[in-house]
């Protein structure tokens, strides 16, 4: 029944055209074809669409000049650029020495269990992508996550997938455009 | 005159005093000097990089020592070099010892053994014990690329690939992933590769961890026996290695060692991965007789006899000239030369001709023209120390992609100026400081080449006075030049005045320049008035100014070069000696016994001649005019007519298919002999291996044929013919070639510098509605052989023509559609993508597939074709 829906699912996003729309604003507003711009340019990107894609990539380095294996190149340095559309909210797992003694590893196992993602993975419902934090400063609230928008300190890992499960995919108030431009 | 002049620097290496180039890197001095230097990262074909840290030496600079990575720090007059010193082996083995940390050690299954610069580096530094835990990567092989497989637990992040990818072939495939410890080599999007496959990579990789997924071999590359030949694709003339194992050839691969051919290692997709045509079980495997329209097996004696008595009965019906043959721009020097003896000395006909020379015999008169002012070009080397390149009418990566290669690696080194003339954007990326693009309207050639020559005059760019001095129709010549005003040139090319002088600003400098001029030209209808118009050019800079200039005819496959070269016209024999030249033609009685020709000329209009029934037996030695003449329907229809037909091929080509007899011949691989190259070099052609099944080289097939005929030839050894070819052509003395090539050189004495005024000057195409077709050779084809060819037909598998996006959406076509193409003689079927390199109104069909005949819609016809383009179904 899941394989089914996830074949679907991907299904629909290859069937779903991207609108090249805001890619081709940002693009056409830049200055000059500097190749200085590519980073700037890269992260209005990511912040209109929630990742790179591909199409906006060709668009983007056609006007720059710079070829797709170049600016794929940049990309793969940056873990915050995305190259596959994430899950409705992020959550960045902090792995901090003080997060990681305090039970982050059973934080993340929970999360694999319930919905099947490993840092750097989306779960198949695209409700979640998960990612890693070297430290994200708050260590004397370790373990803690960031989820969406949303900061969770003192996290029981036990309590991991209460927490986890107040987010749904029908959640309409927060849409994902606005939450991005936020 | 390079504009970059360089002194020589006084160096002692090792205690060795050797003078070198100013600003060369230490290492390439060690290297030319033969005394060995550890390193895994240089190349010096490409920007120092400095990635490895193994290349270690140590200099003593005024008394002062220092440690220096040799790649990088360029030699200064004065400097002491010490290499392998105790001090500078224990740093570059540290490095080198913690590469070998993750490297995998299986040799025996790595395409490198043997040949690995990891390898002989781990052996010149004796470093024969790690003092590091081993931790060895183990990641699965990447084989989702077509042809090259990526093996990167072999990978020591050298970025040879990355660079030579970027520098030497102006495509930047690939780059680098990530970055610090988990740095990896990558493709976009790790997307499958979507690039020219020329393999560079492969050459450079210093471990194996690019592969030649082609290679019918993995493991102990050392092994494999070596042998140097030359490509015989197109007319550049790259040397690479063939190698074999067990008597098959398994692989190509470049060879980069110093003074090995023309190419420096440099190979494109058709030269690297066109070995498929070799062992190929398509081949035509027996002599083919035709009885009452069936193919039928026979053997060598009965062909032979079967020849030999046709063309005695037909000498002796219908007199010599009745014969003729079609010689062929893939046989060689010596075939070639065979196989006009053949005809003028034991048949007494002067009826040969080759395909080239049938279509535009001007191109041969362009040659001897060039040498008459004074242009003799410079060896094709040199095109790497060129201060300007004037590539004209040429789509560079498809036509001559090494040649590209050599461009780019001066816009590197020597800062070369590139001026691209084409009617199409042409893709060609390099580091040129100036790139000049002259994207002018289709057909408008003429006009382009002539307005530069106006620039240069009225802007006194060069030295008028001197020109004037130096060739007598200077006067006549401007003359002809005053319709191509600013304003009128714009009008016809559509070109604004102030590229085109900025242009002939650069191309009229004091420089070393060269001109590469593309085979469309002959498609424009006035290759002719064109090519005329470019030598005028060069003709006006090399008398008008200091430098040099060379320019080089267009020819399209190896020997198209050579073929001319060794008589296989009706209008010279070997070595341009026209056949009215009684000297001449008492020479070659000497040489060969008999040589009386008639004055009767049917070469010239073969086809027709055909057709009309002068010509009564034919010999086509290794072409396919059926499918790559542009007169496809004269060709069918005299070929049907003429009453014998012979035909030696590799394939059974359209041609083939028509022939009364049909010989098998042997492939490049399986032959010995030369070709000769568009800058004249003429080159080595070894075999490899032993001819497949009963096929034989056109040389042997050649002899056996005089032997039929009752005349055997006196020299039947490739040396032998050899020494012939150079008793009786004076520049072909002294440069059959061992393992360097020489250019031949014109008989210098007979400079008359003269301006080839174009009768016709307007040069313009009538205004063409509708689109106008473009056709030429695609990045993975060319000629006949390369469909043949399993690699080169998975990566160039259909054919796609290209259509401007505007112009589709004009049409209501997209990428991916299928479009009847149709002009007033013929109609083709053909998919189509769209391309913002092909300009509006135009549209571009590669020429080598056999279901796309575009032949067919030209048929003959000159100049520019117009289509009508719709979609299909």
């Amino acid at each position: 029944m899941e394989t089914n829906e996830t074949a679907t699912a991907t299904e629909d996003t290859e069937q779903e055209e991207i609108n090249l729309a805001p890619a081709e604003e940002i693009i056409k507003n830049l200055p000059d074809n500097s190749r200085s711009h590519l980073i700037p340019t890269l992260q209005k990107i990511q912040v209109a669409y929630r990742y790179l894609p591909p199409p906006a990539m060709e668009l983007l380095s056609e006007f720059l000049n710079i070829t797709r294996a170049e600016i794929y190149g940049v990309i793969s340095f940056y873990p915050v650029l995305l190259t596959t559309e994430p899950g409705k909210y992020i959550i960045k797992l902090c792995y901090g020495t003080a997060c990681f003694v305090k039970g982050a590893p059973i934080i993340g196992d929970k999360m694999h269990e319930r919905y099947h993602m490993r840092p750097g993975d989306t779960d198949p419902t695209k409700l979640f992508t998960l990612q890693t934090a070297s430290c994200l400063g708050n260590c004397g609230a370790a373990p803690m996550a960031i989820i969406g928008d949303d900061t969770y300190g003192n996290i029981d890992p036990e309590k991991t997938l209460d927490i986890l499960g107040e987010y749904t995919l029908g959640d309409a108030e927060t849409p994902e455009t606005e939450e991005a431009t936020a | 005159m390079s504009t970059v002049t360089k002194k020589d620097c006084n160096v002692s290496i090792n205690g060795k005093a050797v003078s070198v180039p100013e600003g060369m890197v230490i290492l390439e001095a060690c290297n030319q000097n033969e005394v060995p230097v550890s390193n895994l990262c240089y190349n010096r074909k490409l920007k120092p990089f400095a990635a490895c840290r193994t290349c270690m030496v140590e200099t003593v600079v005024d008394g002062k020592k220092e440690l220096v990575y040799s790649c990088t720090q360029p030699v200064c007059d004065g400097m002491e070099v010490n290499t392998g010193t105790e001090e500078t082996d224990r740093y570059n083995k540290a490095c080198l010892e913690m590469l070998l940390v993750e490297h995998p050690l299986d040799c025996p299954i790595c395409d490198k053994s043997g040949v690995c610069p990891l390898q002989d580096n781990t052996d010149l530094l004796q470093l024969f014990d790690g003092r590091f835990e081993i931790q060895r990567r183990n990641e699965p092989s990447i084989k989702t690329n077509p042809i090259i497989e990526f093996y990167l637990n072999r990978c020591i992040m050298c970025g040879l690939c990355v660079r030579a990818c970027d520098e030497t072939q102006g495509v930047q495939a690939l780059d680098y992933h990530k970055r610090g410890m988990s740095v990896s080599i990558g493709t976009a999007n790790d997307e499958p590769l979507d690039c020219e496959f020329c393999g560079q990579c492969i050459t450079v990789c210093p471990t194996g961890a690019l592969m030649d997924m082609t290679s019918q071999a993995r493991g102990l590359a050392a092994m494999f026996t070596e042998t140097h030949t030359t490509c015989n694709y197109c007319s550049w003339g790259c040397t690479f290695k063939l190698e074999s194992k067990k008597g098959q050839v398994v692989r190509i691969e470049a060879d980069e060692s110093y003074n090995v051919g023309i190419n420096e290692g440099n190979l494109c997709a058709k030269g690297r991965l066109g070995h498929g045509i070799i062992h190929n079980d398509q081949r035509i495997e027996a002599p083919l007789m035709n009885v009452g329209g069936t193919h039928k097996e026979v053997t060598w004696e009965e062909a032979l006899k079967a020849i030999a008595d046709r063309m005695e009965t037909t000498v002796n019906r219908s007199g010599p000239d009745s014969l003729a043959g079609i010689g062929s721009e893939k046989l060689t020097n010596e075939e070639n030369y065979l196989f006009q003896k053949l005809f003028r000395s034991l048949l007494g006909s002067n009826q040969v001709t080759n395909l080239v020379n049938l279509r535009a015999p001007y191109l041969n008169q362009f040659t001897l023209n060039c040498f008459e002012n004074g242009i003799e070009s410079q060896p094709i080397t040199k095109l790497q120390e060129a201060d300007v390149v004037l590539i004209f009418n040429s789509d560079l990566p498809s036509e001559y992609p090494v040649g590209g290669n050599s461009i780019r690696f001066g816009t590197v080194f020597t800062n070369t100026d590139i001026l691209i003339a084409n009617p199409r954007k042409v893709v060609f990326d390099s580091n040129a400081q100036v790139d000049v693009r002259m994207t002018y309207k289709h057909g408008s050639d003429l006009a382009v080449a002539s307005r530069l020559a106006r620039i240069i005059i009225d802007n006194k760019l060069v030295d008028t006075g001197k020109a004037q001095s130096a060739i007598p129709n200077y006067k006549d010549w401007v003359q002809s030049l005053a319709s191509y005003t600013a304003k009128t040139v714009e009008q016809t090319t559509g070109l604004p005045d102030d590229v085109l002088t900025r242009a002939a600003e650069r191309f009229a400098r004091d420089a070393d320049r060269f001109v590469i001029i593309g085979n469309d030209v002959l498609d424009t209808g006035h290759g002719e008035e064109t090519l005329n118009a470019l030598l005028n050019l060069c003709t006006l800079v090399q008398h008008g100014s200091t430098g040099s200039v060379s320019v080089y005819p267009p020819r399209e496959h190896c020997n198209s070069q050579g073929v001319n070269d060794m008589g296989c016209t009706p209008e010279f024999l070997p070595g341009y000696q026209s056949t009215k030249d009684s000297a001449a033609l008492k020479k070659f009685t000497a040489e060969w016994g008999t040589c009386s020709l008639s004055d009767t000329n049917l070469a010239t209009d073969l086809l027709q001649n055909c057709i009309s029934g002068a010509v009564k037996f034919l010999y086509i030695a290794g072409e396919d005019p059926v499918q790559s003449y542009y007169k496809p329907q004269l060709v069918k229809e005299a070929l049907r007519t003429v009453p014998f037909l012979v035909v030696t091929d590799v394939f059974m080509t359209d041609t083939a298919r028509m022939a009364d007899l049909v010989l098998p011949s042997s492939t490049f691989a399986e032959k010995e002999g030369s070709y000769t190259n568009m800058s004249r070099h003429v080159q080595r052609v070894a075999p490899a291996v032993l001819p497949q099944g009963v096929s034989k080289p056109d040389f042997d097939i050649l002899i056996e044929l005089a032997e039929a005929l009752g005349k055997p030839f006196q020299n039947t050894d490739i040396t032998t013919v050899q020494q012939e070819i150079a008793n009786v052509t004076p520049a072909y003395k002294g440069v059959f070639p061992g393992n360097k090539s020489v250019q031949w050189k014109p008989d210098s004495t007979n400079v008359k510098p003269n301006f080839h005024i174009n009768a016709d000057s307007t040069g313009q195409n009538g205004n063409a509605e509708g689109f106008t077709l473009q056709t030429n050779n695609h990045m993975f084809h060319i000629g006949s052989y390369t469909q043949y060819s399993k690699a080169l037909v998975e990566i160039g598998p259909e054919c796609v023509a290209e259509l401007h996006p505007e112009d589709a959406k004009d049409l209501g076509i997209a990428t991916g559609d299928q479009i009847v193409v149709e002009s007033s003689s013929g109609k083709v079927e053909v998919k189509v993508k769209t391309s913002k390199v092909t300009s509006r109104g135009m549209l571009y069909i590669p020429k080598n597939w056999t279901g796309v005949p575009v032949t067919a819609l030209r048929n003959g016809e000159e100049g520019l074709i117009n289509v009508k383009i719709s979609k299909s179904g």
